[in-house]
């Protein structure tokens, strides 16, 4: 009657997690992106260090209730940007964030351009190849984007046209695992939008 | 694929050693004098010395089992036991009939024949829409085979598998000294990249369940230390912002922080007061600490690298990260306040630190061909692989008791959530459905 139990049968999927039931929710954000306080001044340029961004504790906090304020500063709205020819991705070696010199004159085609057609704000996304790992790769496409956004700046593009947005691994334009693939993978990519 | 995997025979000589802490533990609790730090069994890695214990079906006291629920409970407490790395389970076949001193005795007779050192019988009254279910422990070395725990639980109809878990927990519990880990969850991003989507399951992968829908990309739950909330990164306001959600409640997420750059790598402190983040809004990514009653936002890195994942120690007092301050990543340590900066580790690609929960070690991912977990005492000595080489093995999460750990692997040739003991033993999945699952977090204890 007695058996040795080696596999028991783990595969009866019979009412599991009740617990869960009735709370796959929607993501619901009720606390929306509060507005920029009025008179910050540049919404978009990400501030030079010294943060003079606004960071007010307890600002935005809805009735006095425990839940954190929104730190939130004004973005334009990603999804309003879009690519344009005009505008050539760069590269980076692995694990860097230094603009390369032959990508350097990519950027300054990019510069004047940007400088001919003022009246367009411009996203810069930056970008990692799969390896590495995922937070890791979120700060490191931040500072592709970043060093990206400050070659351009040094070119006489205003900084308060500029904003960034890092996706790290997320989103790959080559999907290969191979060295060719991830080197087009590590890029930093412009969009744009009319102001 | 089956979580579950086949034992060997334990030894004549470990039971032996083990069977008289077991009882004196029996007397102590009688005396309610049973310690929190009494220690019956190796609890620190794989083991030699595993309990063989019979979990014959659970019996049916009241009500009918339309569903073969006693037979579903006493299978879901058998894996978790086994899971544990404590014990190997020896199954019978049918239920003990309810109220039969006799047929109970004989039961425990032939299982102690067939190796078993103890035996839990279940016990189950189906209520309409309630469970009961009492555990009884049974000593089967002793030739009485004396009873030696007892517990009831009592739970809405439908989580059968939860009953099974505490039940788990609760032999657990009576063997070590700390309960087990059965009762928790384990939360993960579950799709392709550019469609990632917040799950949560039970820790062994059961019951499935989506947390976030908002076909963005969703990236990095982290558990609150009161197991109600997910701190994760998410695009669905267009940038990487974190949010907390509630996924046992009808309730909103809440914005932390939606600040210009990236706003990631949410850790709780463990008192669930503060969470520890990274920032780039003030230049580039910067470790901060958000109070989560005010608001209010501390920096603690000021340095021109990458700093980033934040880790807390199981006092608070300290924090783990990584940085490229030196070159590749490597993972560091600072006290709260962000001073008493030492680097822990050298001459990596290391990421993703994860401090234990007993505050000896950290767990963290190295890069070389291929990423592997490694460990490392907390005054940065004897670091050692735990996993080998097979695919990728990265994002370790810790088991609420330092036992196990979960983390992601595509050895299999997609990304999934596997676990193994804290010695890198026993390596098994945990997530089995389709698509993609990477950066588990698993819960603490569930209220």
């Amino acid at each position: 009657m007695l058996t040795r139990c080696s596999h028991l049968a783990f595969s009866l999927l019979l009412v599991a997690a009740v617990a869960l039931s009735g709370c796959a929710k929607r993501p619901a954000t009720t606390q929306a992106a509060a507005p920029a306080p009025t008179g910050a001044a540049t919404s978009t340029a990400a501030a030079p260090a010294g943060g003079s961004q606004q960071m007010q504790s307890g600002e935005g906090t809805r009735g006095g209730t425990a839940t954190p304020a929104p730190t939130t500063t004004a973005r334009p709205a990603v999804q309003d940007f879009a690519s344009v020819a005009d505008l050539t991705d760069v590269f980076f070696d692995f694990d860097k964030y230094d603009i390369r010199p032959t990508d350097a004159k990519t950027l300054d085609a990019n510069a004047s351009w940007l400088k001919s057609n003022p009246n367009h704000l411009v996203l810069i996304e930056g970008h990692c190849d799969e390896r590495g790992t995922n937070e890791y790769n979120l700060a490191l496409g931040e500072r592709r984007a970043k060093s990206t956004m400050n070659y351009l700046v040094s070119q006489g593009v205003q900084a308060n046209r500029i904003t960034i947005i890092s996706y790290g691994e997320e989103r790959p334009q080559c999907t290969e695992h191979t060295e060719s693939c991830w080197a087009k993978n590590r890029r930093a990519h412009f969009l744009v939008k009319p102001r | 694929m089956s979580l579950r995997r086949s034992f060997p025979l334990v030894v004549l000589v470990a039971f032996l050693a083990l069977a008289a802490p077991w009882a004196s533990r029996a007397q102590q609790q009688q005396q309610g004098a049973g310690g929190a730090t009494d220690v019956w069994m190796n609890v620190t890695g794989g083991g030699t010395k595993k309990l063989n214990i019979a979990v014959p079906e659970f019996t049916i006291v009241s009500g009918t089992d339309s569903t073969g629920m006693g037979k579903l409970i006493a299978s879901v407490t058998g894996g978790d036991l086994t899971f544990s790395g404590l014990f190997s389970v020896v199954a019978g076949t049918g239920a003990i009939p309810a109220n039969n001193p006799a047929l109970l005795e004989q039961s425990w007779r032939e299982f102690a024949a067939a190796g078993a050192h103890a035996g839990l019988h279940g016990l189950l009254a189906l209520r309409g829409d309630r469970l009961e279910g009492e555990m009884r422990l049974y000593d089967l070395v002793t030739p009485e085979h004396r009873l030696i725990a007892t517990k009831k639980f009592e739970l809405p109809n439908g989580q059968a598998r939860r009953l099974a878990h505490k039940i788990a927990d609760e032999v657990v519990l009576q063997f070590t000294g700390e309960q087990g880990i059965a009762d928790t969850k384990i939360a993960y991003v579950l799709g392709p990249r550019g469609a990632k989507e917040i799950t949560i399951a039970d820790y062994d992968g059961a019951g499935p369940a989506p947390v976030t829908r908002n076909g963005s990309i969703n990236l990095t739950p982290v558990w609150s230390p009161d197991a109600r909330s997910l701190a994760y990164t998410s695009y669905k306001q267009g940038y990487p912002d974190l949010y907390r959600t509630f996924p046992f409640e009808r309730r909103p997420d809440q914005t932390l922080a939606a600040f210009i750059g990236i706003n990631t790598s949410p850790a709780f402190s463990p008192d669930g007061k503060s969470l520890a983040l990274t920032l780039s809004k003030d230049g580039n990514p910067e470790i901060y600490v958000l109070t989560l009653a005010t608001g209010t936002m501390r920096r603690l890195t000021r340095n021109a690298g990458i700093d980033t994942e934040p880790t807390w120690s199981p006092t608070g007092r300290q924090l783990a990260f990584i940085s490229d301050r030196n070159g590749a990543p490597n993972v560091f340590v600072m006290d709260a306040e962000g001073t008493s900066v030492r680097q822990l580790t050298s001459g990596g690609f290391h990421t993703q630190p994860r401090w234990s929960p007993k505050g000896d070690s950290l767990v963290y991912t190295v890069r070389q061909s291929v990423h592997d977990l490694w460990i490392v005492n907390v005054d940065g000595s004897n670091p050692r692989r735990l996993t080998n080489g097979t695919g990728d093995s990265e994002g370790a999460t810790w088991a609420p008791n330092g036992r196990h750990l979960a983390f992601q692997s595509n050895r299999t040739g997609r990304w999934q959530i596997f676990a193994m003991l804290v010695d890198g033993s026993a390596p098994e999945p945990i997530t089995r459905g389709p698509g993609e699952a990477t950066s588990p977090s698993w819960s603490p204890r569930l209220p």
